[in-house]
């Protein structure tokens, strides 16, 4: 997570060092649990890990590793591992390189801990079930998925039911791998700091509502790491009143992420890690914010504390990539008019399917129905070897002139 | 008693007809329906309800793209997307499916699950329907899942199609199990005698299954069936398995499968859709069969029975439950390598064709560790990748020659 040195006509965030050294100390915790009786699991990123959690199991984000290996412009040397044993170059290229990495122990913070088990539930997409049975026959561990059917108009009832019953199989899972008893007690714990957390994230993520904005979604990617891997902990919690009383302060001061502030755009997908820098500083440069994004939105759930695991349930497989175009479509508009957006950047994303499949019928319904433009540049999140930086330069120029 | 002339002329006419059908696959339905008005409901996915489908009196056809370079499609479908999808949206966009009532969508892979959102859009069809089948087939929670999302289908297909009551479905699972049944004595009797009909014309016979009504399907694959046993002249012992994934692996597979010095090496096929006529010609042309597969238009289309004196949902969710898995499901108790092991040991074949469309990822995250299985038991293999509507049959026909030249030695 460590691109965000030199987004020069950026104010720097203060509480970046803060943020760092919270992920700094879990990465160096997590990896020197290997080998002890502390177990580990990875788990993907849209995965209960409040069952993790409440069990003292140590969570590991394969994901977020996979964004702080194309950060660091290593993810293209990592999924060459994987190519070269057989795995198609058209597969997500987080896959790749964690499969790359997995064998090598490569990447900026030399590999991950090796897992106990693992955790895969695939509310984001049905790439991380195999991903993860690859895992599972690498390592040799079992693996739990969580299967929460997509929705693509209606919420149906033994749906939430099949996902409630997991949660329990998931349990029973858990406590055999770990030799533990789960506590509903510490679990209800977890879920309310879980709950806190989010909410005080949501409430970062709006202060971009203010004109001019004092973060960009290129901020709030950097800043998501902890709600992604921590959240169910006090640390998490108090990062994040720790960077909402600094974004609320930068609105009193008038301070603005990018200077002079003229267009405000949403931005849809994973971002293009390799790029992030230079992207960051072309909208700004631009006197463009990128004020809202999809992606970290995704964890903006609720989860309510009188019956935890219903509303565990009902939160974990209604996420943005779990339904259908139309569905998305609503909660797009929404941020369209909630951030007072000029138009949307579409990152179309060859690395991931679920995400990117149905933007151009997006693109066509924002145009039609509110009249902003929208602009769909084609990447991948981190192999850079498709990515056209000129053209990419070029396109959105052009499209933040007709703005 | 016929002669053998007798035979082969009417294996012909039968032949022809399905190949004829498989080259205008929707001639059919069409017809079908102008003859019965009947609705015809589209579908792309081997484990689609069809015995619902066709208990509400509609036909079930299936959808699997074709070769074709696409003109409407790329306005919804990015180019980093399989050609099943694209191809299969352009005719959907271009009138060419335009006798459908309606399409069933099957909860498999991403991209089928978004075409699905696309094609509801844009397509136009009366009907849309999503059975969101769980991605993993074991554990108590998923087989409860699994039986009340198909009640649910069954229902919300009773609104908008037709009512299905027990008796019209229990009369569909006996004509599909039947199906089943000669399907898998077709692959037996492939097995005994590769000879008796070429893998382009035999994966045509069941691809016509999923575009016909299946009585008359039945229909044509007894006297086709009938025929070849005639001419295999008493050498088949006659019955019909009741359960085809379990014949012909073991012992007495072991047995039938031996091939036999000059026949054309048995191949393997692993893949989703097999649609690949000329493809699989050029195959047997070069002297190669597939004798079996694992294709889901092929062998894991006749897939298992469904067990007949149980509820017939219960009845229908068996047969999705048990039969051997798409790599898109999650089924850790039987692992796939060891399962298409077994088959492709028990199918006498010598050599596997990896036939996977391009930018299909539950095939091509299994690739590695499949491969890997076969490496270790020394069975050598090669690995295809193909887009609909550009399939160059030389360029493929030199790999299809190296990979039996290695069998051969
Ligand atoms: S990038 Fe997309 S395909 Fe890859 S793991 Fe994430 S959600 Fe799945
Ligand atoms: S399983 Fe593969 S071929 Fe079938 S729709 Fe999905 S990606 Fe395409």
């Amino acid at each position: 997570m460590a691109a965000d040195e030199g987004l020069k006509p950026y104010v720097k965030i203060n509480a970046t060092d803060q943020m760092k050294q919270l992920m700094t100390e879990y990465y160096i915790d997590a990896k020197g649990a290997e080998g002890t009786d502390r177990p580990i699991c990875w788990i993907t990123s849209g995965g209960p890990v409040e069952f993790l959690i409440a069990m003292d199991v140590i969570p590991v984000y394969p994901e977020n590793h996979g964004a702080m290996c194309g950060a660091s412009k290593m993810g293209v040397e990592l999924a060459e591992v994987a190519e070269g044993l057989g795995f198609s170059n058209d597969l997500c290229s987080y896959a790749r390189l964690d499969i790359g990495s997995a064998i090598t122990h490569g990447g900026p913070i030399g590999g991950l801990p090796r897992p106990d088990f693992l955790l895969c539930c695939n509310n984001i997409c049905g790439t991380v079930q195999k991903w993860y049975e690859e895992l599972a026959r690498y390592f040799e561990v079992p693996m739990f998925l969580m299967d929460t059917p997509f929705m693509h108009k209606t919420r149906y009832e033994h749906a939430t039911e099949y996902v409630r019953k997991q949660c329990l199989e998931l349990v029973a899972f858990l406590e055999e791998h770990t030799g533990r008893e789960f506590s509903l007690e510490r679990f209800a714990e977890v879920a309310m700091l879980s709950v806190e957390g989010i909410e005080l994230w949501k409430e970062v993520l709006e202060t971009a509502e203010y004109r001019p904005s004092p973060l960009t979604c290129f901020d709030a990617f950097i800043h998501m790491a902890p709600i992604v891997t921590l959240r169910g902990t006090p640390e998490v919690v108090e990062y994040y009143r720790l960077l909402k009383s600094e974004m609320l302060s930068r609105i009193e001061e008038g301070i603005s992420a990018v200077p002079d502030e003229r267009y405000r755009l949403i931005w849809d997908n994973i971002p293009i890690w390799y790029e992030m820098r230079n992207l960051g500083q072309l909208f700004a440069r631009n006197n463009t914010c990128l004020v809202a994004d999809t992606y970290t939105t995704a964890w903006a759930i609720d989860i309510k504390i009188d019956d935890p695991l219903t509303s565990m349930a009902d939160a974990y497989t209604g996420i943005y990539l779990n339904i259908s175009i139309d569905l998305m479509f609503e909660q797009l508009l929404a941020l369209v008019s909630r951030f007072s957006a000029d138009g949307v950047v579409m990152h179309s994303n060859r690395s991931c399917k679920p995400y990117s499949l149905g933007q151009y019928d997006l693109a066509s319904m924002v145009t039609e129905r509110t009249g902003k433009p929208v602009l769909i540049i084609e990447a991948d999140m981190t192999d850079s070897r498709t990515y056209s930086e000129a053209q990419v330069r070029a396109r959105v120029e052009a499209f933040i002139e007709s703005l | 008693m016929i002669d053998k002339d007798e035979v082969s002329r009417l294996s012909v006419d039968v032949l022809s007809r399905l190949q004829g059908l498989v080259g205008d696959p929707y001639s059919y339905a069409r017809a079908w329906k102008g003859r019965t008005g009947g609705k015809v409901m589209g579908f792309f996915c081997h484990y689609a309800p069809e015995e619902i489908i066709h208990a509400a009196g509609a036909l079930p056809a299936r959808i699997t793209g074709e070769n074709r370079v696409i003109s409407e499609s790329g306005a919804h479908l990015q180019s980093y997307c399989c050609s099943l999808a694209r191809t299969g949206l352009d005719m959907a966009l271009g009138g060419d499916l335009d006798f459908l009532d309606g399409t069933v969508f099957v909860h498999t892979c991403d991209t089928m699950q978004r075409l699905s959102d696309i094609w509801r859009l844009n397509a136009g069809y009366d009907v849309h329907l999503d059975v969101v089948l769980p991605g993993r087939l074991e554990g108590d929670s998923a087989w409860e899942y699994l039986c009340r999302e198909l009640a649910s289908f069954r229902e919300r297909l009773g609104e908008l199609v037709g009512p299905v009551d027990d008796g019209a479905l229990r009369t569909s699972i006996a004509l599909y199990n039947r199906n089943r049944a000669l399907l898998a004595d077709l692959y037996r009797l492939r097995r005994r005698d590769p000879g008796v009909l070429p893998s382009d014309k035999a994966l045509m016979v069941v691809a016509a299954s999923a575009l016909m009504d299946k009585e008359e399907h039945n229909a044509l694959l007894e006297e086709l069936l009938g025929n070849i046993e005639a001419r295999l002249s008493g050498a088949a012992p006659g019955g019909l398995p009741d359960r085809p994934q379990e014949e012909g692996v073991e012992s007495r597979g072991q047995a039938e499968a031996r091939p036999q010095a000059g026949e054309k090496v048995r191949l393997f096929g692993i893949g989703s859709v097999m649609d690949q006529w000329e493809f699989l010609a050029m195959v047997e042309d070069v002297g190669g069969t597939v004798i079996d597969d694992d294709f889901c238009t092929g062998h894991r289309y006749a897939g298992v029975m469904a067990p007949e004196y149980v509820d017939p949902i219960e009845s229908i969710a068996r047969r999705i439950w048990d039969g051997v898995p798409c790599p898109c499901k999650h089924v850790t108790t039987r692992d796939r390598a060891e399962l298409l092991l077994e088959r492709i040991t028990g199918s006498g074949a010598e050599g596997v064709l990896f036939f996977q469309f391009k930018f299909c990822e539950p095939h091509a995250f299994d690739y590695p560790y499949v491969k890997k299985a076969l490496d270790e038991r020394g069975i050598p293999s090669l690995h295809l990748e193909i887009e609909q509507g550009s399939v160059s049959i030389p360029r493929l026909r030199t790999r299809v020659e190296a990979l039996l030249e290695t069998i051969r030695g």
